[in-house]
C-alpha cells in the first residue's frame, strides 16, 4: 500500500511538471536578480541602422511608457526586479517583475524541423515566439518573428534598433549563485555582423513582486 | 561604440529653471539607476545634483516609477509643480522606504539629479520638515548590484 502510494505520488509530480525534463538539464530555478556586470560587444550598424538608432527619441520612442517591453535585452536589462525561473516536463517559465510578464517556452527537440514556439505574451509583440533546449549544462532560448523596435532604451544602448528579421538566442548558464545570460542578435536589416549582449544575474532570496504598471503611470515623466 | 551626436542633443535638452531653491551642483558617484523603466541615464544627469524644497501636492506608490508632485515657490513669488521621480515602489519596499511618513500637504526637501525635461528630478535623498533624511537605497541589493 504504501509503494503504491508513493509510486502514485510520483505520476502525479511528474504530470503537474514538478520536475525537471532532463536528468541533464541544469537546475536554473528559483529567484534571480541583476548583478552589476553587463557588456555590449561591439556592433556595426548598416547605413539603416545608424539612420534608426540617430533618429531615437527618448521623449517619446520609448515602448516602456507603454507598459511594453522592447526586447528580451531590455527586458534583462532591467535592474532592481527579479526574474524567478521553474523548469518543468517539456517547459521552462520565466517570471519576469518588471512588467509582469510571464514567459512559457517548450522545450523541444532542437533538431526538429518545425519546433512548436510559445505564443505571444499579451501586448509584448516585440518579445516575438520562443522555443528552448538545452545544451549540456546551458539553456538556450531562440526566438523570431518580433515586432520592430529598440534593442535597448537603456544607456549609452538607447535606441539601438531590431527589425522584424531580429532573430536571438539566448545562452543561460549558471554557476554557483551566478546566472549568465549571453544573448546573440543576429539582425541583417540593422547590423552588419551579430551583437552579443551578456548580462548576469545573481541569485536571491527575495520574493517576486506584482508590478501593476499602467500606460497612465508609466507614462508620466514631466510635471503638468 | 558609435556614441552619437545624440548625446550632445540630450545635454542641451538639460533646461533647468531657477527657483527659490538652492541648487547645488556637485559631481556624484555614477552610480546606476534606483530604478529604470525608461533609462536614467538618458532622462537624468547624474552629473549634477539639485536641491529643492516645497509642499507635496501627490503622492503616488507606483511602479515603473513612484512620484510625487510638488509645488515649488521661486523667489519671485510664483509657484510651480516640479515631479519628483523615484524607483519602482517593489525596490522602495525592498529598500524599507518609509512610505507611510509622507503626507499631502507635507513640507519637504528632496535632494537629487536633474531631470533632462524642465522641473523634474530623481530623488536620491529627501528630508522631512523635522530634519529626517531618507534615501531609496536603504538596503543593499543582495545581487551585489546597482541601485
Amino acid at each position: 500500500m504504501r509503494h503504491r502510494l508513493a509510486v502514485l505520488l510520483t505520476i502525479g509530480a511528474v504530470l503537474s511538471g514538478s520536475i525537471v525534463a532532463s536528468a541533464q538539464a541544469p537546475d536554473l530555478s528559483g529567484n534571480w536578480i541583476r548583478g552589476a556586470r553587463i557588456a555590449f560587444g561591439p556592433w556595426d550598424f548598416t547605413e539603416a541602422g545608424q539612420r534608426k538608432f540617430e533618429s531615437y527619441d527618448f521623449k517619446k520612442d520609448d515602448p516602456a511608457y507603454g507598459c511594453i517591453g522592447a526586447s528580451w535585452t531590455r527586458v534583462w536589462l532591467n535592474p532592481n526586479v527579479l526574474v524567478r525561473i521553474t523548469q518543468a516536463a517539456g517547459q521552462v517559465r520565466l517570471q519576469y517583475e518588471w512588467m509582469d510578464i510571464d514567459r512559457r517556452i517548450p522545450v523541444i527537440d532542437s533538431t526538429a524541423a518545425n519546433p512548436k514556439r510559445s505564443a505571444i505574451i499579451p501586448k509584448m509583440p516585440a518579445l516575438g515566439h520562443s522555443a528552448a533546449w538545452y545544451d549540456g549544462d546551458t539553456l538556450v532560448i531562440d526566438t523570431v518573428d518580433v515586432a520592430p523596435g529598440y534593442v535597448s532604451t537603456m544607456e549609452e544602448w538607447a535606441g539601438m534598433p531590431q527589425s522584424r528579421r531580429m532573430h536571438t538566442v539566448e545562452r543561460l548558464h549558471r554557476s554557483g549563485d551566478v546566472l549568465t545570460i549571453e544573448t546573440t542578435h543576429v539582425d541583417p536589416t540593422y547590423y552588419r555582423k551579430p551583437l552579443v549582449v551578456t548580462i548576469e544575474y545573481r541569485k536571491t532570496d527575495w520574493e517576486l513582486m506584482e508590478y501593476g504598471c499602467t500606460p497612465e503611470d508609466a507614462a508620466v515623466v514631466a510635471p503638468r | 561604440m558609435q556614441l552619437s551626436s545624440r548625446h550632445a542633443d540630450l545635454e542641451a535638452a538639460l533646461n533647468l529653471k531657477t527657483v527659490a531653491v538652492a541648487l547645488a551642483f556637485v559631481a556624484v558617484a555614477a552610480a546606476e539607476a534606483v530604478s529604470a523603466h525608461h533609462s536614467v541615464p538618458v532622462n537624468f544627469d547624474q552629473s549634477r545634483t539639485v536641491t529643492i524644497e516645497g509642499v507635496l501636492t501627490e503622492i503616488a506608490w507606483r511602479n515603473p516609477h513612484a512620484r510625487f508632485r510638488m509645488n515649488v515657490t521661486g523667489q519671485d513669488g510664483s509657484t510651480v509643480e516640479w515631479l519628483v521621480e523615484m524607483g519602482a515602489t517593489n525596490t522602495m519596499k525592498r529598500a524599507g522606504f518609509p512610505m507611510e511618513r509622507f503626507k499631502i500637504g507635507d513640507h519637504i526637501t528632496i535632494i537629487g539629479n536633474p531631470g533632462r525635461r524642465d522641473r523634474s528630478v530623481l530623488l536620491r535623498e529627501t528630508v522631512l520638515a523635522d530634519g529626517t533624511r531618507m534615501n531609496p537605497e536603504m538596503r543593499p541589493n543582495p545581487g551585489g548590484g546597482a541601485n
